[in-house]
């Protein structure tokens, strides 16, 4: 593993060059936030502005949600004519950002061709709340990484703690298989060991082994907490749909309050809608203002994909995603015998 | 007790009247079911109401008729979304909720004594109809000067309102001016856009207030014709549409800057647009 | 108002005396190591070890949905509003300032609004003084403190093993006599220990300028920084749904059978869809409008009309906000 820092002054020299040889338009990446323990989303168009480049065990946000926007086609033909032309976006991608890109180049939402992917593999980024739980009534008013690749953070008394990594590292990267960018142009720093396969399944292995009853005792608490602020579709790269299934109105399929009717159609549809597309890239569970385990449903479909065909989303650019396809030896019990 | 404001007013369809040869718009004849909520709904010309269809939801509509049409409350509505389609498809009989009056009319004690040059476009002419039906009815006439109006639509058979503008035509104490884009081979009228009629007809600015609904595009030439024929930014007045749930000024979504669409609008004057964003 | 006094070992009977008469809301930890503004039951452990709480207590004056009317047969009917009194104990100060904000647009001008009217003057909050605040806290630049008891019925301060108690209205008068029997006279040296407190919170509070930000917004709204400052945005609606000043609804019917309602539900001005007309025309189309929007709304347009910032200096937006945007840089670049 690349030490951070060595990476940061690599990553700053590239994304220098890019802009400077007019390489790319923009370059997306992540910079220091107002508050320690994350960083923010950062658009450079300037190559003297690298230098605001950042890589550290806080970088978070998966930038790959803010690439279709940015290639979204004319609405009709009046709109064409005024449209600017497409840019060349070069952009940082960790092992799941990278799953991200995948899959939206599968579905034809980003331009392979407009991209420039420099990939760094991702020993695991910290998730801010539970270093804050783990720091619990001291606040941390600065954080870095020290030589072991702990956490160092400062809080309010002028005190140091130091925070295990995996005590605060996000759930999703403490389960991740593929913190190697399956895909991009430039590489940074060594290659990182995916975790093993059967941490991933843990999760939904001890959901399944409780009770239907509890199981459904623990959906239900997790859905009266939600308060429907759509922040995880929003924060899912994947959902780029103009018009949401969700927010339409002919006919309404889901109504807007907490009624749990429609918190747990609203989950379970998008549920539904990640199956074999979802890039376990944590987003959502980051973006939920409530803290809830939004990748719970999604976490057991995408297991099943796996399990039935083969297929974990964004690992192989030119494979096919199976619930595009249909071939004729698909395994389908789960037809004849439910 | 103060009435509660997101409760309609219970009302039942009367009459449809098919308005356009597209049949897409349609203007609807309500009572109220009950005489008290009728006496209550004391409105005047520029404000709108929201109808409501339980179960369907809600959308504002600019009140069609003058206060002076006594027991005829009428709104035209054009055919866009889930709730306009459904609104078409009701039979008479059949129950509406009315919720208003809302908004700030037009101006009308600023218009005492002057002239006035109304200009509508399209399916924009629903509150300009309230408006020279006010103006006209012999309890009120006096209190103004001249009225010119101006109203133009893609086609003679989008034009709303056709039997009113028959009548009004003739009459001496009004000019009313039709134009459409595309003629058809019966009409005999002016041919071309609004501002196009304008630049012919050159009404004066003096004392005079101009009164102007309809599309964007409309209303940005329009503007600049009323310039260029010197009429300052105060003596012209504008409604607005936005998109609006609640109607009162809480749901915070039709906001122009600082001001709400439902509560400081719709109709505002050009100085009072120019000091807002241009957000709309 | 004298000050009042309670050993803070006492605080469950007060709890428990408050519960005789209403329903209680007090923090307490909700099982996943977080604490919220619970409704007592009397089962919860109470605590008063917390920065603020996640959700902000406009939920219980507004809640994320509300029937406004009920259908039965075509016909619309108000539903019957609650009824009770209830009691919010452990509210921040800035979180009871933004109440007077809510209270600006559902209860002043006209018309008002019944269903906010009925749980607001049904409610009686109890403020708690903050003694920590966090880095992402920046009431005392927006017109508020840590020991600020604007928007409380009584001011509360915890101190190392009392908590003292103060009236600031009537409503807090009759609460705080009713409790006599609890309470002691705060001797004057408890009293400067708590004054000394709240100003210890203060000092660390680095300050946002916000002087004159109404002005200074109206002359960049056409800045060019508007756009740099919401590319981050994801529409996510978490600043505005935890918000405590936010107060944007949408309103939808929905049917079951021949019955149904109509419904209020938290909207986010920085969703796509908000000002979406049925035309297909939107006026704030990019995240570019959306997030000036709110900016303006909270620091301009809220001044224009209501002489009054609608941000209260919680944080929580800063705090929460996936892409971690923080307004108060935001407000630094557009307004310098």
């Amino acid at each position: 593993m690349t030490a951070s820092h060595e990476i940061e002054t690599r990553l700053r020299e590239t994304a220098e060059r890019l802009l400077g040889e007019k390489k790319v338009d923009l370059f997306l990446g992540h910079e220091k936030a107002s508050l320690p323990l994350r960083t923010t989303p950062l658009f450079l168009t300037v190559a003297a502005d690298a230098a605001r480049l950042a890589w550290n065990p806080f970088c978070s946000p998966n930038l790959a949600v803010y690439l279709p926007r940015l290639f979204r086609a004319p609405a009709d033909a009046r709109e064409a004519k005024t449209a600017p032309p497409r840019p060349t976006v070069g952009v940082v991608l960790k092992g799941c950002d990278a799953r991200s890109v995948v899959a939206l180049i599968q579905e034809h939402q980003l331009p392979r061709d407009k991209l420039v992917l420099v990939g760094i593999a991702c020993p695991g980024m910290v998730d801010a709340r539970k270093a804050e739980r783990v720091l619990g009534l001291h606040e941390a008013l600065g954080a870095g990484e020290d030589a072991h690749g702990n956490i160092r953070a400062v809080v309010e008394d002028g005190t140091e703690v130091t925070l295990r990594r995996e005590q605060v590292l996000a759930d999703v990267c403490l389960e991740c298989r593929a913190p190697t960018p399956s895909i991009c142009d430039i590489v940074l720093g060594a290659a990182v060991e995916p975790r093993e396969a059967h941490v991933a399944r843990r999760q939904a292995e001890e959901l399944e082994s409780r009770p239907a009853d509890a199981r459904w005792a623990h959906f239900q608490q997790m859905m009266s907490k939600c308060i429907r602020c759509n922040a995880c579709r929003q924060a899912c790269p994947m959902c780029y749909c103009k018009d949401c299934l969700l927010d339409q109105t002919r006919p309404r399929w889901v109504g807007a309050g907490t009624d749990f009717s429609d918190v747990a159609i609203y989950h379970l549809a998008r549920a539904f809608h990640m199956a074999g597309r979802c890039t376990a890239c944590g987003a959502c569970a980051r973006a939920c203002p409530m803290g809830l385990d939004v990748r719970l449903l999604v976490r057991k479909l995408n297991l099943e994909v796996e399990d039935l065909y083969g297929y974990r989303p964004g690992e192989a650019v030119d494979a096919t995603p199976p619930l595009s396809a249909f071939a004729m030896d698909d395994p389908q019990e789960f037809l004849t015998e439910p | 007790m103060a009435r509660n404001p997101y409760l309609p007013y219970p009302a039942r369809l009367e009459e449809t009247i098919v308005e356009n040869d597209a049949k897409d718009i349609k203007t609807f004849r309500l009572a109220f079911d009950d005489p008290a909520g009728a006496a209550e709904f004391q409105y005047l010309p520029g404000q709108f109401a929201e109808l409501s269809l339980p179960g369907m939801g809600e959308a504002p509509f600019g009140i069609a008729s003058s206060p002076t049409e006594t027991g005829r409350l009428l709104f035209s509505v054009k055919r866009t979304g889930l709730f306009t389609a459904e609104l078409h498809s009701i039979e008479p009989g059949a129950r509406i909720g009315v919720r208003g009056p809302m908004g700030k009319p037009f101006p009308w004690d600023r218009v005492a004594g002057k002239d006035l040059l109304i200009i509508g476009g399209g399916f924009a002419f629903t509150t300009l109809r309230s408006a020279i039906v006010y103006i006209l009815d012999p309890a009120n006439r006096s209190r103004f000067g001249s009225v010119l109006a101006v109203y133009g639509a893609r086609t003679p058979g989008e034009l709303m309102y056709r039997a009113d503008l028959a009548a009004w035509q003739k009459r001496d104490d009004i000019g009313v001016h039709l134009t459409v884009d595309k003629p058809d081979q019966n009409w005999t009228q002016h041919v071309g856009v609004v501002t196009a009629v304008l630049e012919t007809l050159t009404p004066s600015a003096r004392n005079t207030l101009a009164i102007v609904c309809g599309p964007p595009i409309m209303i940005k030439f329009t503007l600049l014709t009323l310039s260029k024929l010197g009429f300052s930014d105060d003596a012209i007045i504008l409604s607005l549409e936005m998109r609006m749930k609640c109607g009162i000024g809480k749901c915070g979504r039709c906001n122009i800057g600082s001001k709400f669409v439902c509560t400081d609008g719709p109709v505002f004057t050009r100085e009072e647009l120019k000091t807002l964003p241009v957000e709309y | 108002m004298t000050e009042k006094r309670i050993p803070q070992t006492d605080l469950d009977r007060l709890l428990a005396r408050l519960r005789q008469r209403a329903a209680v809301y007090a923090p307490a930890e909700d099982g996943t190591g977080e604490v919220v503004l619970a409704a007592l039951s009397g089962k919860e452990s109470v605590t008063l070890e917390y920065r603020n709480f996640r959700l902000s207590p406009k939920a219980l004056v507004l809640p994320q949905n509300q029937t406004l009317l009920c259908f039965k047969d075509g016909q619309a009917e108000e539903p019957r509003l609650p009824e009770g009194e209830t009691i919010l104990f452990g509210v921040r100060p800035c979180d009871a300032r933004a109440l007077l904000a809510l209270d600006q647009v559902f209860l002043n001008g006209n018309p008002h609004d019944p269903y906010y009217a009925r749980l607001r003057s049904g409610a009686t909050v109890i403020t708690l003084a903050c003694a920590r605040p966090m880095s992402s806290c920046f009431c005392t630049s927006v017109g508020g403190g840590p020991g600020d008891g604007t928007g409380a019925d009584v001011l509360a301060v915890a101190l190392a093993e009392d908590l003292l108690l103060r009236a600031e209205t009537s409503k807090g008068e009759a609460l705080l006599a009713s409790l006599a029997d609890l309470l002691s006279d705060a001797t004057p040296a408890a009293v400067k220990e708590a004054q000394e407190q709240v100003r210890a919170a203060e000092d660390p509070m680095t300050p946002v300028k916000v002087d004159g930000s109404a002005e200074r917004l109206r002359q960049a709204y056409d800045s060019p920084l508007w756009e740099a400052a919401s590319r981050k945005c994801l529409g996510c609606g978490t600043c505005s749904f935890l918000c405590p000043t936010c107060h944007c609804f949408d309103i939808t019917d929905e049917v079951r059978g021949g019955a149904g309602r109509r419904v209020r539900t938290w909207d986010c001005c920085a969703y796509p869809l908000f000002t979406l007309h049925a035309s297909g025309h939107n006026p704030r189309p990019t995240p570019k409008e959306r997030w000036r929007q709110r900016i303006m709304h909270k620091f301009r347009y809220a001044v224009e009309n209501f002489d009054r910032l609608f941000c209260v200096g919680c944080g929580r937006c800063i705090r929460h906000c996936p892409a971690s945007l923080d307004l108060r840089t935001v407000l630094k670049e557009v307004g310098a």
